[in-house]
């Protein structure tokens, strides 16, 4: 299959813009500023079927339309680069390897909503990666992609890299809006929505750095190409990080669609060292384990996941194989999601860390009857009422984990102590 | 305003546009309960207590975000609801100390309420509550409990919104986020304790009130503020006859839901100290006590004998004992120099918000009641330092004690024929007079004052005063009397009623239909229109 987001990783200097021009780098950004109107861009990427990479799976295209047009606010793009979804690493490596592909991707969709402003703002830890946009866009404006009277279409289009401060929160996106802002990185309450009231409340858009690395693509081969591969509602191309009991880890970018076990199999290389799979997060760290029976017929797109009762998420496919602790994985995710969890509303700060407890409770082998339920009922109760989606991050797993390993759960809670030997 | 047609649990309900379903459901007397909503803050939409299930909608939502639109069905006690209540509180409450004995919130603290109301389970946590800062000082009036803190962020909002003193902040990550102050600031701004009673709970407590009475035992008494013309409207609260502490009263038209800490406390200067119980005289150079009857009779004979007569009314007085005063004193004197204690002085921007430049709460009014000659206050007390008059009514100010011309002042009264002084306390003024005349203080009296905006506002007894005082009004009618006047009238409602006749901004205005948020006059009635 034709690689669309990894075309550029592995060739030599990938990361540089001559490199990057050389492989027709910035083609796409030119020929959108100087011959389509920004509405067109907005009808291209609607009829291409892109579906932001983020986790959500949103529309970019209407996305990009909830932006008022007649606002005499100025308009922000902000690519969102702050992967942290446990068991994610696709977009580092894309930042790492090909930060051109990004700033350009940013550079149109700013375009497509007319935005003089935009904004890479990166995750705190990766400082390497942050050197290598700073770089990118650095040699963008020399090269004059940006800046001023672009190719003298009169349109002027600034590019702002800015690193975050450490907090997982801030990959959503109101809560990297009030970071972006100088605030806590506390989510906002919806309404309003940041197309309306964004960053300073400005019409903003953030969209992911997967999302947007696929547009110059998307420019240079036509929507229809692209729509052409994927199904029927997940088009494209999807990166997934593989990690866990799997022979290779690694990147890996699929067309949507491609069989979930065939994956994991034939192109990652199965589970290692004769052991049996014990379960696989689809999409990262916040989405439920399905267990190998439930994979058998799933396809990597949105629709056949969610069937499958997971969310494809981030992809970012964490494997696990029969020698696991189910019950060590479940806290383990539960104290990220408490360590994480912003303070800001009451079921998640509360909830978050009282699972933690009982889910460590359970895992030292001091579990009481009961302690299963209890989380279940815990999750249930954050489980839509916060503010922002971190809430149901942490309720899905834990649920799922208690659901499809309880005999493992009650095992460590009759016998009091780990069942797995950990 | 368009008006939007929604149902409340099945009750339908005209609002308007852009209003939120928590203050549509407030318009039809439905309380959604809350934490962190508060009506003058921006919306926090972090305690999720106010989740409602709105038809059409998949999740719960909350009512304090939520805009009304036509047709909306709105549920705020259907079994989800009730659920969602229940598990919100139970969060709210994992890491509480439950220290409800020794919490001066106790008795009217929204966890103990809502608890009882909606959740009433036992504890499920037995994994260790969080711990954070105890008896944390925040400022010279306020105290923080980190472990009973919400975090619903009202404290921080008011210092961001309202005062825009910005000196508090939320700190760290997930359950271990606290309030804190920035550091180098305190919470000394001059309306700092309201957060007090905008936290809904134990967390923050007044450093002056708390330990002192249960709550319960506080009985509770709309009033006004006697700290300034502004004329905040406050709750006087006290305890076995002691005032214990003022709270807000909520009057969109002068102090929405705030005072400031100075009028909050001001109640001690003003009812502190021993109290003056029996009238005194002067003879041989000291000052003996007497009965009434004889000092009124002194008062009148000198008082009459003493040309030019000078009458000073403390701001303090309400607008029915500054009627009798200017009454009084012109019967005494035609020709008498009346004025209004007044004493002002610079603010900040943030005392601005609420107070206003002279401390007298009942300036306006006294003066309107006649308590005003030509030349104002200033001018009277020149006149008064110059040996300007023979005799001196002074009621309820310390005029020695008042400025930086102290001595000067002294002096003059010193040198007068006749001084009256009328006070709770023996003041330095007091020591001076040949009459000292004992009476009673804001706290103790019914009647109105009128703000510096003109809004007649009333004031109730709070407290039942000392024996041997007698109230200011009734001070001036028997001397009305010895003077001659026989004056039918008594009560604050009835004086009120004559001075309604008399003065032309103030008639038709009626004592019994002026409700606890006060009437503006010109409106309802009032002549000055």
């Amino acid at each position: 299959m034709e690689k669309l987001l990894l075309r550029n990783i592995g060739v030599p200097d990938s990361h540089t813009l001559s490199t990057y021009q050389s492989r027709g780098g910035y083609g796409s950004w030119r020929r959108v500023v100087e011959s389509i109107k920004s509405e067109q861009v907005i009808e291209e990427v609607k009829a291409s079927g892109l579906r932001g990479r983020g986790g959500a799976g949103f529309p970019t295209g209407m996305k990009w339309s909830f932006v008022p047009k007649d606002s005499p606010k100025p308009k922000y793009l902000v690519c969102n680069a702050d992967e942290s979804e446990p068991g994610t690493f696709k977009d580092r490596l894309l930042i790492e390897q090909d930060p051109h592909a990004i700033v350009e991707g940013t550079l149109i969709a700013a375009y497509a909503i007319q935005s003089h402003t935009g904004f890479i703002y990166v995750r705190g830890e990766l400082v390497f990666g942050t050197q290598r946009l700073e770089r990118a866009v650095e040699e963008a404006y020399q090269a004059g992609f940006i800046g001023k009277n672009l190719f003298g279409s009169g349109y002027d289009l600034d590019l702002i890299v800015h690193r975050g401060a450490g907090a997982y929160i801030c990959g959503e996106e109101t809560a990297l809006l009030s970071s972006l802002e100088g605030g806590r990185g506390w989510p906002k309450v919806k309404p309003p929505f940041p197309a309306t009231h964004g960053l300073f409340g400005c019409p903003t858009v953030v969209n992911n750095v997967e999302t947007l690395a696929v547009l110059p693509w998307i420019f240079e081969r036509g929507a229809s190409a692209y729509s052409a591969m994927g199904t029927e509602k997940s088009k494209g191309t999807k990166l997934f990080s593989v990690s866990g009991h799997i022979a290779r880890p690694g990147v890996y970018e699929v067309e949507m669609g491609y069989p979930f076990n065939k994956f994991l199999e034939e192109d990652c290389g199965g589970v290692p060292n004769g052991k049996k799979l014990k379960g696989v997060i689809p999409g990262g760290g916040s989405m439920p384990v399905l267990k190998p029976e439930e994979i058998e017929n799933v396809k990597l797109d949105y629709e056949s996941v969610q069937a499958a009762g997971s969310l494809l998420g981030s992809g970012g496919v964490i494997v696990m194989d029969e020698t696991t602790c189910m019950v060590r994985a479940a806290w383990n995710i539960a104290r990220f999601y408490a360590h994480e969890s912003c303070g800001q509303c009451s079921p998640c700060r509360e909830g978050c860390h009282w699972m933690e407890k009982i889910f460590y409770r359970v895992e030292r082998g001091e579990g009481q009857k009961g302690d299963l339920d209890l989380i279940l009922n815990i999750s249930g109760n954050i489980m839509g009422n916060t503010i922002c989606p971190f809430g149901d991050a942490a309720a899905m797993p834990a649920a799922a984990f208690i659901r499809k390993y309880r005999e493992e759960f009650e095992e460590h809670i009759v016998q009091k102590r780990c069942t797995m030997g950990c | 305003m368009d008006p939007v047609k929604i149902t409340i649990d099945g009750r339908e309900v005209v609002t308007t546009k852009g209003k939120t379903v928590i203050q549509a459901a407030a318009e039809v007397g439905v309380t959604i309960p809350h934490y962190c909503y508060h009506p003058k803050l921006s919306i926090a939409g972090n305690c999720r207590m106010c989740l409602v299930e709105i038809e059409k909608m998949p999740k719960l939502q909350i009512a304090c975000n939520t805009q009304v639109a036509e047709g909306m069905s709105v549920l705020t006690e259907s079994p989800k609801v009730l659920a969602a209540r229940k598990a919100v509180l139970e969060f709210l409450l994992i890491n509480h100390p439950v220290d409800c004995p020794i919490c001066d919130q106790a008795g009217e603290c929204m966890l103990q309420d809502y608890y009882m109301e909606h959740d009433r389970q036992a504890s499920r946590f037995e994994v260790g509550k969080m711990h954070d800062r105890k008896k944390t000082i925040f400022g010279p009036n306020v105290i923080f409990d980190g472990e009973r803190c919400i975090k619903c962020t009202r404290c921080v909002r008011f210092c961001q919104e309202i005062t825009a003193t910005h000196e508090l902040t939320v700190i760290n990550r997930g359950d271990h986020s606290t309030i804190s102050l920035f550091e180098d600031a305190m919470l000394d701004n001059p309306l700092s304790a309201n957060v007090v009673d905008i936290c809904p709970v134990g967390a923050l407590t007044d450093r002056d009130f708390r330990f002192k009475v249960r709550v319960w035992y506080l009985e509770k008494t709309p009033s006004i503020c006697p700290g300034c013309s502004t004329g905040c409207n406050i709750s006087v609260e006290t305890y076995q006859n002691q005032i214990a502490r003022f709270k807000p009263r909520v009057n969109e038209a002068v102090n929405s839901h705030w005072i400031c800490d100075e009028g909050r406390y001001c109640f001690h200067t003003l009812a502190a100290g021993e109290r003056l119980t029996t009238p005194m005289i002067r003879q041989e150079g000291g000052l003996i006590p007497t009965t009434w009857e004889d000092a009124f009779a002194a008062v009148y004979k000198r008082l009459t004998a003493a040309k030019p007569l000078a009458g000073i009314l403390s701001g303090r007085n309400t607008n029915e004992e500054a009627f009798l005063f200017a009454k009084l004193v012109k019967k005494l004197s035609a020709d008498a120099a009346l004025e209004v204690f007044y004493q002002e002085r610079e603010l900040t921007e943030t005392q601005k918000i609420l107070i206003s430049p002279d401390r007298s709460p009942n300036f306006r009014g006294a003066r309107e009641m006649g308590v005003s000659s030509n030349g104002g206050f200033a001018a009277l007390m020149q006149k008064l330092t110059a040996g300007g008059f023979s005799g001196l009514y002074v009621v309820g100010e310390d005029l020695c004690g008042a400025n930086g011309a102290g001595e000067q002042i002294r002096t003059a009264l010193q040198k007068l024929s006749f001084l009256v002084v009328q006070d709770t306390r023996m003041t330095e003024t007091a020591k001076l007079a040949h009459v000292v005349l004992p009476v009673t203080h804001f706290g103790e009296k019914d009647g109105t004052y009128t703000n510096r905006k003109g809004r007649v506002q009333k004031l109730h007894a709070a407290v039942i005063p000392p024996d041997g005082t007698l109230p200011d009004s009734e001070v001036f009618i028997r001397l009305l009397a010895a003077a001659g006047e026989n004056v039918e009238y008594s009560t604050s409602a009835d004086i009120f009623a004559v001075l309604a006749r008399e003065i032309a901004a103030y008639q038709s205005l009626d004592y019994d239909s002026i409700s606890d948020v006060g009437i503006e006059l010109g409106r309802g009635g009032g002549g000055a229109s």
